[in-house]
């Protein structure tokens, strides 16, 4: 399964929603979509995995580097709409309560 | 299962969607639950993407062996390749305290598998053996801490 990435953006918010599965095969184009937007002025940057039924270490790893580079960068980094087997990934992995995880894109976007 | 399904894929990353879809067609033809078969899948995705990496550094067109066994309540697989061997001891999960990118993969077949071995003692490559129970603490990490 090839992966779709769309970006949205709203004044200085911006979604980038993937459809797809984010494995070793896919996860760099998610991380070259994603790198550019830390150098914008994005207040908001939200990743909306509502289209993502599979997500392996590499696709951790990259939003890993997109929470560091917000840090880095001052934007806020969001994840909306985890389905049920990428957030048991990030509870394998600890992770879940290191990113702000909102259940929508309208909230992650609303806050 | 008497007889094991094996598959040989190239060590190419847009072959591990395959593999994972092979699998995925065996759980459910054991009526494994979907949230076991989804952590079964992501360890067997993650040691073929370990292989790709560090046995095969990269290199597509290496051969990868999977062994799938069900046999009573274990699921066995085993994961061939014929590239460089690590040091055994070398392979551990990083500390999930230290937010980085990577070394997860490690961590997620240690938590999730009972049993985890790698095997170096062959002229070339690694046998790398997981088995996980099929009916106990299958669903929840919790269990295993």
């Amino acid at each position: 399964m090839s992966i779709d990435l769309k970006l949205d953006k709203a004044g200085d918010t911006v979604t980038l929603e993937v459809t797809g599965n984010i494995d070793m095969s896919s996860s760099t184009k998610v991380r070259d979509a994603l790198a550019p937007l830390f150098q914008n002025n994005n207040k908001v940057i939200v990743v909306d995995l509502s289209g993502v039924s599979y997500i392996d270490s590499s696709g951790i790893a990259t939003l890993v580097e997109g929470l560091q580079w917000s840090h880095n960068s001052k934007n806020k980094f969001r994840l909306a709409a985890l389905t049920p087997g990428v957030k048991d990934v990030f509870e394998i992995a600890r992770l879940l309560s290191v990113f702000e995880v909102f259940d929508t894109k309208e909230q992650a976007l609303a806050e | 299962m008497s007889q094991p399904i094996k598959l040989s894929i190239p060590s190419d990353p847009k072959y591990l969607g395959l593999i994972r879809k092979v699998l995925q067609e065996l759980l459910d033809s054991h009526d494994v639950p979907e949230d076991t078969a989804r952590r079964l899948i992501l360890c067997v995705d993650e040691a073929c993407a370990n292989v790709i990496k560090h046995s095969y550094e990269g290199s597509c067109d290496e051969p990868i062996e999977a062994t799938f066994t069900i046999e009573g309540d274990d699921f066995k697989v085993q994961i061939r390749d014929y590239g460089k061997q690590c040091d055994i001891g070398q392979i551990k999960p990083r500390s999930l305290g230290d937010v980085k990118p990577g070394g997860l993969g490690t961590h997620f077949m240690n938590e999730i598998m009972d049993e985890v071995s790698y095997c170096t003692n062959r002229a070339k490559g690694t046998l790398l053996t997981m088995i996980k129970k099929l009916r106990t603490g299958l669903t929840s990490t919790q269990d295993k801490r």
